[in-house]
Parts: structure tokens; C-alpha cells; sequence
């Protein structure tokens, strides 16, 4: 018989904005972000944290939100693809992406770009062996990762020259 | 080298006039046009849709590789509250599901693999769906499977159920044998100084399309709405037209975003069927997604093949037989039945030789089914015959690139005795190898090998390949361009946008027939509603087939603007020229309108015109060249294998968007990589079962194996294609394995003839032959 699912009172911060919900004590985070908020950038390949397409940046850190429980983000920062962009406009690795081709079907790129998104949070400067390290558990059947290198090395250097200018 | 007939423009009526200017657009490392809302999260695919009161759908599988089912009861499930729908043989007698219009009988009572479909259920929840099933029962009489092509040509083996339509066999065999042969091989190989053979296992590959089966169907009582995962819109409407007994337009299919195809989703899939067959029971929408294991378990994958391959050679090199014996492992299904002529192409036209003999035997067995992935068969035959002359270059002691250039034959040669010589459309293999060779460091590779070091072992290798690719019958695409009184233009085709760039070039083209900046294009895709028919995105077919339509139809709306502004303009229509988003008389720019401006001349809402494919001609050979390079290190102590670089050059014609072409190499080169390397799947030798149903221990390359990819494309003109543009979509894959195998054989000094190389095949190969050697 199906499982009558207790539910628990979840309060996360997702991309900047406080939400508070009421939901199944199983409930991924992925299917919370999909199913409870509509936020479809985040994908679903394998729901068992092989693929990498449901990567979302979680207090800093990019996880599987698949295999993340719902209760365990309650009162904790999560950023997903539809956040990356701000009021300023697309985020570098956006447009790095797009310059670059490094998206072709685009299934895996939102968990691609949230991966390097942690990444280039940490550091502005990764070398190319740091960018395939942070994308080494995002799979992209198109095979887009020499693009997704290329891109993601223009992206540090656009946030280094932004940081620059800033001084 | 016989010179081809003057190329065309391959579309019906007449072709359009030529621009009588440079190009503007064709030829921009545009932008793709979908990139944005990929990037942004926007872009919606099948799975992230939910229509209001949308059911739940779970499938059944059988738990064995063959069993006839003695009785199945769904009443229970079907009584469960929130249960709307159930399917299965109870209620679906002589229901046909189609792919690539084959009929399939949609619940057969005998099963032919461990994962095929015995039950659907909708539900409100999924959770409600699983219950239901376990709900159903089953009782299987399990009988005797053939999970091997040697098991099932056995004798005595069981009988192999399929998923078509009978087709006429042989035990397990499918009949008939193909053999295509041109000259004697016997007397070839008889002729010969050296014969030299070899024996190659090539494996499945599984496509692992990031993006699971996804379909949602929407059934109003009068019009089934399907929202897909699919390559091909009209493909899919067709299907399910015929199998639901509806007429054609009383199915609309719409793939607005689709998350990987690579072939397997080019037809419409059997859960698309079920999708729709439970939403017109239920009367409610259906949404019946996969999970990865079962999309291991029951999509259509690539065929494995055992390859004898003998090549006959004088002691200068010169090839006087070529004998291929290919035993196809055709699983319970296979599109291809019977349409072998795929594994002829890189066997015997490759090289200049007169005595050819190809003969595939395509054999049942207990697994799933199997189906065209990018390359299709070519990866077999490419790899076959490519590692087959590098082993005879070794017998030869010759250089293996100077035996390819030994035997180059300039000239489509004939299949058989009865097909005459022809010229292609194009070739310039020479100069991709050249390319290659000189791009990989083939002059200097003993030195290039001589870097490793301990336990390191170097080697460079090259491979050719020759696919057939251009368009296929029924050449039936059509596509419109609208322009409108507002200045719009909209390209209308009935493609999906699969990730390869369908829809930036389709508008390229257009916007070069119209004078416009691409950006001014728009283009209706994906929907079978407001389209013509166009082929699936598969077969690298987009731009060699629907393009000459979208450049006939914009071609067309230009000539039609042409006549209302000559009036104007006291000129000819012959006079104008259609450039800069200006429509003008030609050498005089300054005379003319805008574009904008001549839209508005227009007396009715829109001007629309169809472009038409017509039919390749039968007096010129259409095939796709190319070479791939690479350099690999193997430790031989660990049996890793690191491919180091990856050089290839593909006789392209043209690019329309240098950027697109780029990217497909890389894709192809990856996927190669995987197959080459890494993929592997196991089936549990005793039950069928398969094992490795999932991306942890079915390893696809990551960013972390993947290599520098570098392209040194020859380009020509093709008159063939639109704007001389070859197709890329599949060929960037197809040499790559030879290239690593052949590669690995100088760093080893002899060959490993089975596929992944993984570290355990190379570690077991280099005792194997240190144990030959001490004997």
C-alpha cells in the first residue's frame, strides 16, 4: 500500500529569497526545488547522485540535490541555475557558457554550471585541472567538457578583471 | 579520379538563383539560439511539465530473459483506490506499438529479455503506481534463453522471440544473410604474398542520454496532445497515428527541449504508446517517465558485432582481397534488420581493391533490443578495417599510413559486380590523413613514443573512415518561410532541436537568402502542429535535407519581394539584390528600400513559400570522409590506458556555423572515447539479468579522462549541399576508436582486438602475450 508520508515544516533560503513549506519527511531536495517551487532548471538524470545534473550549491558547497533530503536544507542557503543570474545581468559562467558552446542539449548544464559556480565562489583563479576536478562528477552525454574548460577558465578571468575594477 | 556531375541544389522545381553577392551570414561562429534559456534554467523539457489532473504511469518489467507468461491478473491493481488505468496482454489484444513504422505487438504473452514491458498502471501518485503493481500477478513459465549470438546459432539453442513482426529467420539467424561481394576473393586472397587476419569483439553501447524517457499524453477526447523527449516530431505522430488507429491529424507532437538522443529516441519509443493508450482510457493526462536503470533495460542500444577480417596484400602493399565475416548481436530487436549496406562502406570502399567480400549475420538473442546510435554500424566497420591494416602493416613491415595512401581508391568502386563506378560528390581523404599526420606528429612518432618513461608505454596511431551520410529516402522534408507586413521573417520546420544546433542553422539560412542578420529569423520547431514533415534529428540529416528546403522557400519569398519592390524602383526583379537588411538594385546600394519597408508592400497578411528536398541523384556516390589521430600512454604495469590527444580532420565542405561543427567533434570524439575506453556493460551470464543498469558501474567519460580534441578540417566546395555544408552530426565519432587502438599497438608492438580497452583487457593482453612469447 502506498506510504503515508509524515511531513515535516522545512525553512530554507532559496537563491536569496526565505521560503517555508510543509513537506514529506522523504522529500528530496531536488524534488522540493522542482515539484513544491517549480524550479525545473534543476534536472534529474539518475536520481542517485551519479550524473550530476541535479547539482545545486548548498551553504557554499555544490551537492547532489538528489540525494539531499529536503529537512536536511531547512535553515540553510541554496542556489540553484535560476539564481545564478542578477540584477546586473548573466552571471560570467553564463556567459562564458554561451560564448564558448559549451551547452548543447543542455540537459547537464544547469549542474554543470552550479559545480563551477561553488567552484569560482572559492576561488577566482583555478587552474584547468581545478575546473575538470569540480566538474568531474557532472556527466554531459553531448560531450561538451572541452568547451565547459575553456569556458569556465574565461568566466575566473572575467570575475578577476570585475574584482580588479572594483579596487 | 572521374570528375562528378556539376553539383545542384537538390530540391524539387527549379533552384533558386544564385545570391549575386558574398555571403553575409553562413560561415559566423554564430551563437546558439537556445543557449540562453539553457543557461538560464528556462528552457523546458518534457519532464518538467505538469498538466493539470496529470496521472502517474509505472511500467512492469519481466524478470527473466525468456519466459512465456501462463496467466497475469491486474484485477487487484486495478481496483486500488486512485488507480484510473491498467494495461497489459489482458486488455490490448492485437495492439501494435510502431517504431520507425515496424510494427511491435505492445504486450506479447512470449518475452524475449530480462526488463521487457508486461504492465502499465496510471495513477494519481507514483507511489499509488508502484503499489498498484505489485499488486499484479504474473505467473511465468521461464524458459531456456540464448544470451549470446554463439548461444543462440547453437543447435538446439531456444528459439529468440522478437519484438517486430516476424521477419523471415533462420533458427535465430535473421534471413537473408547479407553478403555483398565484388570480384573473387578467393582468388584474391589466393594472389596475395600476405594474408593477414584478425578477429575483433566490438560491444554494445548504451546511449545514456542524460535526459530519461519522457512523455506526457494529453487526450481531449477528439486530439491527443504529446509532449516528448523524442528526435523526431513527425516520426512520433506517424507512429502513433497508425498504431492508435487515428488519423494523422488528430495527433500533434511538440519536443520544445530535448536532453540528449544520440539515436535511440529517433522513433517513437514503446512508452510513448503506453503513455497514450492510458491517458485515452483514463481520460485524464498521462506522464510516464523512466528511471535510468530502465532506460538501460529496455532502450534500443547499439549493435555488438565479432569481426573476421582477412586482408589479402602483395609484398609492395597492394591489396588483393578483402574478406569480412560480421556476426551481429541483434539482441530481441533491431531497427536495422536487414539494412546492413552500413558496414559495407568503410569494408570495401575505403581502399582500392577488386576482390571484396562482406557477409553479416545477424543473430536473436535473449537482451534487449538494439538500435541505430550515432555511427550506427560504422564503428564496427571502421574499427574493423582500420586495426585490420594497421595488423597487416605490421606483416608488411610497412608504415601504416603510407599502405592507406598505397591503396587510396579515388573512386566509389560499385557494392558488388552489378553497381557501376562512380564519382562522390566530393573526397578529399587524402588531405584530411595528411592533416591528421602531420597535426598528430606521424613523421616523428617512434621519437614521440620514446617520452615515456618506467613503466610507461607511448604510441601514436591514425584512422580513415568513410560513412554513407546525405540524405535518405523518402526525401521527403519540406520547410516554409513566412515574412510578414511587419518586416518578421519565421522559418517553419517540423525539427527538434536535439542539442546539435538545428535550430541556429536553419535560420542562418534564411537570413542569408533574405539579406538579414540571423537574429532577425525566427524559426517554429519541434511541434507537428503549423510544420511540414521533416526527418528526425538523427543520421546527421538536418541540414543536408531540410535546408536546401528552408534556402529553396527563402529563396522564394525573396524572389516575391523582388517583384513588388522592382516596380518601385524601375528596375527588373533580375536587377536586386537582397543584403544588409536592405533590398536594393545590384551594384547601387543606395537605390533601394529596406527590408522592412518592402514587407510592408505586401497586400495580404503574410508571403509564405515551401521548400521541397528532392531526392539524392543516382549518378554521384554521397559519403562522408575524414581521419582521426591520436597519441596515448599506457602504464603497463596498472594497465591504464591515457589518451593524450585527439587529432582529427573531416572533409567538410563548408561550415554554416564553425562554432556548431566544432562542438560536434568534440561530442563525437567523447562518446568514441567512451565506447573505446570505458563503457562496458555485463549481463549475469546464467539469468540475463543485466548487471550494470546505471552510471556508476556503466562509466561514460567525464571532463577528467577527456582530452585535447584539435581539428584541422579540410574544407571544399560541394555544390551537393547547401552552401557546401557535409554533415558533422556522426562522423567525429566513427575513427576515433581505431585511432586509440592502432595508437596503443605502436606504444605495445602488438594489437588488443576487443573493446573497452580497460585496464584489466590490457593487463590480461600483456600476459597473454608474455606467455606466448615464453612458449
Amino acid at each position: 500500500m502506498p506510504v503515508v508520508a509524515s511531513t515535516r515544516h522545512v525553512a530554507l533560503t532559496v537563491n536569496g529569497r526565505p521560503r517555508a513549506l510543509e513537506v514529506a519527511a522523504r522529500r528530496t531536495l531536488a524534488e522540493l526545488l522542482r515539484e513544491d517551487l517549480q524550479l525545473t532548471g534543476t534536472k534529474i538524470g539518475c536520481n542517485r547522485a551519479e550524473c550530476g545534473s541535479c547539482t545545486v550549491v548548498l551553504d557554499g558547497r555544490a551537492v547532489f540535490s538528489c540525494s539531499v533530503l529536503a529537512v536536511e536544507a531547512a535553515g540553510r542557503r541554496v542556489e540553484t541555475v535560476e539564481g545564478l543570474a542578477g540584477p546586473a545581468g548573466l552571471h560570467p559562467l553564463q556567459e562564458a557558457f554561451i560564448e564558448h558552446d559549451a551547452v548543447q542539449c543542455g540537459i547537464c548544464i544547469p549542474g554543470m554550471l552550479m559545480s563551477l559556480k561553488a567552484l569560482l565562489d572559492a576561488t577566482t583563479s583555478p587552474s584547468e585541472d581545478d575546473v575538470r576536478q569540480a566538474v568531474g562528477g557532472n556527466l554531459c552525454r553531448c560531450g561538451t567538457y572541452p568547451n565547459t574548460v575553456k569556458a569556465t577558465l574565461a568566466a575566473a578571468a572575467a570575475l578577476r578583471e570585475r574584482a580588479a575594477a572594483a579596487r | 579520379m572521374t570528375t562528378p556531375p556539376p553539383g545542384r541544389l537538390l530540391v524539387h522545381g527549379e533552384a533558386p538563383p544564385p545570391l549575386g553577392r558574398d555571403l553575409t551570414v553562413i560561415g559566423l561562429p554564430l551563437d546558439r539560439r537556445d543557449a540562453l534559456e539553457k543557461v538560464t534554467g528556462q528552457a523546458i523539457y518534457s519532464s518538467d511539465m505538469s498538466l493539470p489532473g496529470m496521472l502517474h504511469a509505472k511500467i512492469l518489467r519481466c524478470p527473466h530473459a525468456h519466459a512465456r507468461i501462463r496467466r497475469i491478473d491486474t484485477s487487484r491493481a486495478a481496483a486500488l483506490p486512485g488507480v484510473h488505468a491498467v494495461l497489459s496482454l489482458e486488455n490490448t489484444r492485437g495492439w501494435h506499438t510502431y517504431w520507425y513504422m515496424i510494427a511491435q505487438p505492445a504486450f506479447p504473452e512470449e518475452l524475449a529479455y530480462a526488463g521487457q514491458e508486461v504492465a502499465l498502471v496510471a495513477a494519481e501518485t507514483v507511489d499509488v503506481a508502484l503499489a498498484a503493481l505489485a499488486l499484479i500477478e504474473v505467473e511465468y513459465e521461464v524458459l531456456p534463453a540464448a544470451l549470446t549470438p554463439r548461444e543462440a546459432m547453437a543447435p538446439g539453442a531456444p528459439r529468440v522471440p522478437v519484438l517486430d513482426v516476424e521477419r523471415p529467420r533462420d533458427g535465430n539467424v535473421q534471413q537473408p544473410v547479407y553478403v555483398r561481394a565484388r570480384g573473387d576473393v578467393a582468388r584474391g586472397l589466393a594472389e596475395a604474398d600476405v594474408v593477414s587476419e584478425s578477429r575483433f569483439t566490438l560491444p554494445t553501447q548504451y546511449h545514456v542520454d542524460i535526459q530519461t524517457r519522457c512523455c506526457i499524453a494529453d487526450w481531449d477526447g477528439e486530439r491527443l496532445t504529446i509532449y516528448e523527449a523524442s528526435q523526431g516530431v513527425w516520426n512520433v505522430k506517424r507512429e502513433l497515428a497508425r498504431s492508435l488507429g487515428l488519423e494523422e491529424d488528430r495527433v500533434r507532437v511538440v519536443v520544445q527541449n530535448m536532453g540528449g538522443g544520440f539515436g535511440s529516441k529517433a522513433g517513437a519509443q514503446r512508452v510513448v504508446h503506453y503513455a497514450a493508450r492510458l491517458a485515452m482510457l483514463a481520460g485524464r493526462p498521462v506522464r510516464l517517465e523512466l528511471t535510468r536503470p530502465e532506460e538501460f533495460l529496455s532502450h534500443p542500444r547499439r549493435y555488438a558485432g565479432e569481426v573476421t577480417m582477412r586482408l589479402g596484400a602483395r609484398r609492395d602493399g597492394t591489396l588483393t582481397a578483402i574478406d569480412a565475416e560480421i556476426v551481429l548481436d541483434i539482441g530481441s530487436g533491431s531497427l536495422y534488420a536487414g539494412r546492413y549496406t552500413m558496414t559495407l562502406h568503410q569494408i570495401s570502399e575505403l581502399y582500392r581493391c577488386a576482390n571484396v567480400r562482406v557477409r553479416v549475420v545477424a543473430v536473436y538473442t535473449n537482451t534487449g533490443p538494439t538500435g541505430p546510435q550515432r555511427g550506427v554500424l560504422d564503428p564496427i566497420a571502421t574499427f574493423s578495417t582500420e586495426a585490420a591494416v594497421d595488423d597487416l602493416a605490421a606483416r608488411l613491415h610497412m608504415d601504416p599510413l603510407a599502405l592507406r595512401m598505397k591503396n587510396y581508391a579515388e573512386d566509389f568502386q560499385g557494392l558488388d559486380d552489378t553497381t557501376p563506378p562512380l564519382p562522390y560528390t566530393s573526397k578529399h581523404l587524402d588531405a584530411c590523413l595528411a592533416a591528421v599526420a602531420d597535426a598528430v606528429g606521424w613523421a616523428e612518432r617512434d621519437r614521440l613514443a620514446a617520452d615515456a618513461t618506467g613503466p610507461k608505454r607511448r604510441g601514436v596511431g591514425i584512422a580513415a573512415y568513410c560513412i554513407e551520410r546525405g540524405g535518405y529516402a523518402p526525401f521527403s522534408a519540406k520547410a516554409d518561410v513566412v515574412a510578414r507586413p511587419d518586416g518578421s521573417v519565421e522559418v517553419q520546420a517540423g525539427v527538434v532541436e536535439i542539442g546539435g544546433g538545428q535550430i541556429t542553422i536553419l535560420p542562418m539560412i534564411a537570413a542569408e537568402e533574405l539579406g538579414l542578420p540571423a537574429e532577425r529569423v525566427d524559426i517554429r520547431h519541434g511541434d507537428t502542429d503549423g510544420t511540414h514533415y521533416a526527418p528526425s534529428s538523427h543520421a546527421s540529416r538536418i541540414t543536408s535535407e531540410v535546408g536546401p528546403a528552408v534556402l529553396q522557400a527563402a529563396a522564394t519569398v525573396r524572389a516575391r519581394l523582388f517583384e513588388l519592390v522592382a516596380p518601385r524602383l524601375e528596375v527588373s526583379p533580375l536587377d536586386l539584390v537582397a543584403a544588409g537588411e536592405r533590398i536594393h538594385v545590384r551594384g547601387v546600394p543606395e537605390r533601394g528600400v529596406s527590408f522592412r519597408a518592402a514587407c510592408a508592400l505586401m497586400p495580404g497578411p503574410e508571403i509564405r513559400a515551401t521548400g521541397s528536398r528532392a531526392p539524392n541523384p543516382d549518378d554521384v556516390i554521397f559519403r562522408l570522409f575524414g581521419a582521426h589521430g591520436a597519441l596515448v600512454e599506457v602504464d603497463v604495469e596498472t594497465g591504464e590506458l591515457r589518451v593524450l590527444r585527439i587529432v582529427c580532420a573531416h572533409d567538410i565542405g563548408r561550415p554554416i556555423n564553425p562554432k556548431l561543427v566544432e562542438s560536434q567533434q568534440h561530442g563525437g570524439a567523447v562518446m568514441g572515447l567512451g565506447y573505446g575506453l570505458y563503457e562496458e556493460a555485463e549481463l549475469d551470464a546464467k539469468t540475463g539479468v543485466l548487471l550494470t543498469p546505471d552510471v556508476h558501474q556503466y562509466r561514460v567519460p567525464t571532463a577528467l579522462e577527456t582530452p585535447a580534441i584539435e581539428a584541422r578540417n579540410v574544407e571544399s566546395e560541394d555544390a551537393f549541399y547547401p552552401y557546401s555544408a557535409k554533415p558533422v552530426g556522426e562522423a567525429p565519432l566513427v575513427g576515433v576508436m581505431p585511432a586509440v587502438r592502432n595508437a596503443l599497438r605502436h606504444a605495445l608492438g602488438f594489437g588488443i582486438d576487443a573493446l573497452p580497452l580497460t585496464p584489466a583487457r590490457i593487463l590480461d593482453a600483456i600476459a597473454a602475450r608474455k606467455g606466448a612469447d615464453a612458449r
